[in-house]
């Protein structure tokens, strides 16, 4: 324990006088009496000095016993008055007696026969006596004014001059009980005072000034309580679920994988099912199912030679497909809608052209027609992407889910199911074992369509991938209701947990 | 996607072996399927399975999930057999059902023995056909009538609205009119024919009322029950080839309950077709491009063997298979159709996955990365990023921002007003998260790094997304000043010259709102945000805030 400037002074000041009253202490060193108490205590349960502490009976003044030390005894402003004119009527006292004062005069005289006392037909006549003429000091007076003097006495001392019921029957004082502390120093004080201690002024804020004028060295910086809580203060952060899908695009990018990039949340119905080979008739094209646009409502088809192998896949089939079978119509090709996945962007990459061997990955703000609740996202990120090469097999796409589950679940273990998606044949439904969540549906994939790849100009296998990541995300985020993904929630965006 | 009940011990009646709950899990896969729920009832176990594949209607009963289970188990082989004798019963097809619902396509089982298991079996089977395969009726609804009370012929015609008939539960006689007002599946499916000039209806030859497709069976042939012994099924549609598939599904499933197929003569203006047609169809596959794109090393016979524990035949001939699938099958498009049969037959979790060894790097998108850069100064000036909602509406860009409404990209079909368009600017979705937390502690800064998508007539999408920064300080000691100060360090760190000019805006206050310009354009705003927007957020401190375009500070 480091002592502060105070218990320093204290200390050198008790060693200084050996043993001394609290009230000495403070008469020596200026500080006032609470904080000489403060380090009293601190020394002391430090073991460098002894406190006792003595309990004694005391007299004090009553309220009127300090208001009599100042305007004197009733009897003695009585023979003041008697004193010069010789005699006096009782109502001639007025002035200088209260009234329950002028009561009690008649018998106090008398009984100190200070004053005779006769009555004529005017009243009460009071003739002051020898002794009253005379009088001295009486014990009364001098414990008067020790009290008044002292603020406080002892019993015992008292007791010497006056009996203390004298005291009480007037009113004057009061018995009361003090504690009386002394201090002594210990030999353990007397050691760290020999070894030499350097008193300091103590301050509590190092400022600019202290530390240019080196007068640091001259002050005690004062210890802080390091154990006081502290006000609670908000960092700037980054969105907890944005961090946590920068380090999955982090981690693709080091696997290898090359972002896709488009320029708006828009698509044509082409590029979000035609080109996909989803046929117009599809459930999921149908108006429950898929947004439309009220304005602008439609868009443009891309280039004629695309469009018309796209169509023909649909109607006659392509790559010896026999197709759907039906009219393929531009007009709905062209309707817009906020994109309803992110494959849509895999489809303008294999039509834009793509490195060979090549593995693209997209995270794509994407649109259902839903309720939002707390299982429901309307708007969520989607992460996507295609592996093309000369030979990849099934086997291959079974390996690429694994070292997702792998790399990005924490898995230890997957398990495939036989899927669907209109546009990837064979397809799968990978299942990834968390070592917290346990069997969680992770992805899906599949071979793209070669009705699909051919009409786009991709002639190699096109390992199509999609990762559910909104689980494992609510599993790091500690949340149990998805819509905390986009946090309207200050509080629990202050609070949120650093995720790395 | 479709989902449908089973019971366990029917399921296992029709495959004619008992499993373990864990056997089930895998068994299903075979048929595409996913068990997705278990729960007992009055001391039977059901099961919800949950189908993956919304092409094959085939699977989604428990006559069709147990006979792929046998199949696949090799307790049968090759293509399933299925006997069709022909009857006398013709039904003639109205021409004037042209524009109506011109395909009907008809077939009777008989020599049932139902049980309620199988009775709930083939009205479900009916059902998810419909709903799934015959997008909710439109283009397949399914009629099963008891053929003891139908008097043949059959005449599929055009009728008028004011006909009668007693629809199934109900008493009385409702006109073809009333029934789409007052049945609830007339609710539910008049659109369908409603606009018609005439309503379909399936009558026999004394000219009672079978049905009005794809509304409702009659009371008097239109109940089927446990002790129905012999069934006529009807089915209507757009497209023949669809009606024909969904018929050859429900006469295949009863067929596995041991009801015999017989067929009816259909007539038409121009041709006669007999159905239903139970033939087998046709599809020859490379067994070099299954080996190749499978990645297994299968001999032709394992491959002959796997396909026929799918239900094929299979005809080994110069490297290639010929094929026979079911009628009751119409999904295979593609070689890659069959080889996902292959797959499944092996089995998937009995495939070795295989990573492939590819010379790639990988990349990200500079302008990510450029994004990141903001974030991360942003982060450094103490704000809190959020992610918000593109969608919204136009009250909440506008008006609760007090400037005139413009065009922006909007809904037609939106499930909830509130996300009926996509949000032009970002600053309203940061009043909005605002105007979400004023019970929190101030002050409170926070931005975004997102999309505002902006009307762009030249474009493929005749839009565009912009990616936008947008920032919003909010407390009671928050002036002009704290913006620019976060702005104009921004633009320090990115070497950007940038002006600000005097502009007026509604959402801020006259006098403290500028535009923000660099080379002499426009890239954004800035100011104090409106005490009329604030009130309209309910926002009761100050807010300053700035949002501008990324694009325009970008240089790689």
């Amino acid at each position: 324990m480091t002592l502060g400037y105070n218990e320093k002074l204290v200390l050198l000041t008790i060693a200084k006088l050996e043993k001394a009253s609290v009230e000495e202490i403070v008469k020596e060193t200026r500080l006032d009496q609470v904080a000489v108490m403060r380090a009293i205590l601190t020394l002391e349960k430090e073991g460098l000095i002894k406190l006792h502490e003595r309990k004694e009976k005391i007299i004090v003044l009553t309220d009127i016993g300090k208001e009599y030390s100042k305007i004197g005894l009733p009897e003695i402003r009585a023979l003041r008055v008697l004193r010069e004119k010789k005699k006096a009527y009782l109502d001639e006292l007025k002035d200088v007696l209260r009234e329950d004062e002028l009561k009690a005069i008649v018998g106090i005289l008398r009984r100190e026969g200070l004053a005779n006392v006769r009555k004529d037909e005017k009243g009460l006549v009071l003739e002051i006596t020898e002794k009253g003429e005379k009088l001295g000091e009486r014990p009364i007076d001098i414990a008067l004014k020790l009290l008044s003097e002292k603020g406080e006495v002892s019993v015992d001392e008292i007791s010497r001059i006056i009996d203390v019921k004298d005291l009480k029957r007037r009113k004057i004082a009061r018995e009361d009980e003090r504690v009386e502390r002394t201090v002594e120093i210990t030999e353990k004080g007397k050691k760290l005072v020999s070894k030499g201690i350097e008193l300091k002024r103590e301050v509590t804020r190092l400022t600019p000034e202290l530390i240019a004028s080196g007068k640091w060295r001259e002050v005690e910086l004062k210890p802080f309580n390091i154990k006081a809580p502290v006000k609670r203060i908000y960092p700037g952060k980054k969105q907890p679920y944005r961090v946590f899908l920068d380090k999955i695009r982090r981690r693709l990018i080091e696997m290898g994988f090359i972002e896709m990039t488009v320029d708006s949340l828009i698509e044509t119905q082409f590029w979000n099912f035609d080109a996909l080979f989803q046929p117009q008739n599809h459930p999921a094209r149908e108006w429950t199912d898929t947004y439309q646009l009220k304005y602008p409502e439609k868009g443009y088809l891309p280039d004629e030679s695309l469009v018309s192998r796209v169509k023909e896949a649909h109607e006659r089939g392509l790559a010896g497909s026999r197709g759907w079978g039906y009219v393929w119509s531009p007009e709905r090709a062209m309707l817009l809608m906020p994109r309803a996945h992110a494959t849509a962007l895999s489809a303008r990459q294999l039509a834009k052209g793509i490195e060979i061997p090549g593995k693209y990955f997209t995270i794509q703000r994407v649109f259902r027609p839903d309720v939002l609740d707390r299982t429901h996202l309307i708007e969520f990120n989607q992460i996507d992407g295609f592996v093309a090469g000369e030979d990849l097999t099934f086997r291959h796409l079974l390996g690429i889910l694994k070292r997702f589950a792998i790399e990005i679940a924490g898995a230890k273990k997957v398990k495939f199911f036989p899927d669907y998606y209109p546009f990837t044949e064979p397809s799968v439904q990978l299942s990834a074992y968390h070592p917290e969540l346990g069997w969680v549906e992770f992805g899906g994939a599949g071979v793209f369509r070669e009705e699909m790849t051919e009409a786009l100009g991709i002639k190699v296998p096109v390992i199509a991938w999609g990762i559910g990541i909104d689980r494992l995300a609510m599993f790091k985020l500690g949340i149990d209701d998805i819509r905390y993904l986009f946090s309207y929630d200050l509080r629990w965006l202050r609070e949120a947990k650093l995720i790395w | 996607m479709p989902k449908f009940d089973v019971s366990k011990s029917d399921l296992e009646r029709l495959v004619g072996r008992s499993f373990s709950l864990e056997e089930w899990e895998d068994l299903v896969l075979y048929a595409k399927c996913e068990l997705d729920d278990v729960w007992e009832e009055n001391g039977k176990v059901y099961f919800k399975l949950d189908s993956k594949d919304t092409n094959r209607p085939d699977l989604w009963s428990a006559e069709g999930v147990a006979r792929q289970i046998r199949w696949a188990l090799g307790l049968q082989s090759g293509l399933p057999e299925y006997e069709v004798k022909e009857s006398d019963v013709v039904v003639y097809v109205d021409e004037k059902l042209k524009n109506v619902r011109p395909y009907g396509v008809y077939a009777i089982v008989e020599g049932l023995n139902l049980d309620e298991d199988s009775l709930s079996q083939m009205i479900q089977l009916q059902e998810k056909v419909a709903l799934t395969f015959g997008r909710r009726r439109r283009e397949v609804a399914i009629g099963i009538f008891d053929f003891e009370k139908v008097k043949p012929p059959i005449y599929y015609r055009a009728a008028e609205k004011t006909e009668k008939f007693v629809p199934l539960g109900f008493e009385e006689e409702l006109t073809l009119e009333e029934i789409l007002e007052k049945h609830e599946k007339g609710i539910e499916y008049g659109h369908l024919i409603k606009d018609k000039p005439h309503y379909p209806l399936l009558v026999d030859s004394e000219g009672n009322v079978l049905s009005m497709p794809p509304i409702i069976n009659s009371e008097l042939t239109g109940r089927v029950t446990t002790e129905t012994k012999k069934v006529f099924i009807d089915v209507t549609g757009w497209d023949l080839k669809k009606v024909m598939l969904a018929l050859n599904v429900m006469v295949t499933a009863l067929a596995e309950r041991g009801g015999k197929i017989r067929s009816v003569k259909v007539i038409y203006k121009d041709f006669e077709i007999v159905t239903p047609d139970l033939t087998p169809k046709r599809f020859e596959v490379e067994l070099n491009y299954i080996r190749k794109l499978s990645g297994l090393d299968l001999k032709d016979e394992e491959i002959k063997e796997l396909l026929e524990r799918m239900m094929y035949s299979v005809e080994l001939e110069d490297g290639k298979a010929k094929l026979l699938y079911p009628a009751f099958r119409d999904d295979i498009m593609h070689a890659r159709d069959v080889l996902e049969d292959v797959l499944i037959a092996y089995g998937y979790n009995n495939i070795e996955p295989e990573e492939p060894k590819l010379a790639v790097q990988g990349r990200g998108d500079p302008f990510k990365d450029f994004e990141d850069a903001i974030r991360d100064l942003m982060v450094g000036f103490g704000l809190q990023e959020i992610m918000t909602f593109n969608l919204t509406n136009k009250e909440v860009q506008f008006k609760k921002m007090n400037i005139p409404e413009e065009e922006i990209v909007e809904i037609a079909n939106p499930v909830s007003q509130r996300w009926s368009a996509l949000r032009k600017w970002l600053l309203p979705s940061l009043m909005e998260f605002l105007s979400n937390n004023t019970h929190e502690e101030y002050p409170q800064r926070i931005f975004e790094v997102g999309l505002a998508t902006l009307i762009d007539e030249s474009r493929e999408t005749k839009t565009i997304s912009e990616p936008k920064l947008a920032v919003a300080l909010a407390g009671s000691e928050y002036t002009f000043t704290n913006a620019k100060e976060i702005l104009d360090s921004l633009m320090r760190h990115l070497g950007v010259e940038y002006e600000i000019e005097e502009t007026e805006h509604g959402s801020f206050i006259s006098g403290r709102v500028g535009k923000v310009l660099v080379n002499g354009k426009e890239v954004g705003i800035i100011g104090e945000i409106h005490p009329q927007v604030l009130e309209n957020w309910n926002i009761e401190v100050p807010v300053v805030a700035f949002e501008i375009f990324l694009r325009p500070l970008y240089q790689p």
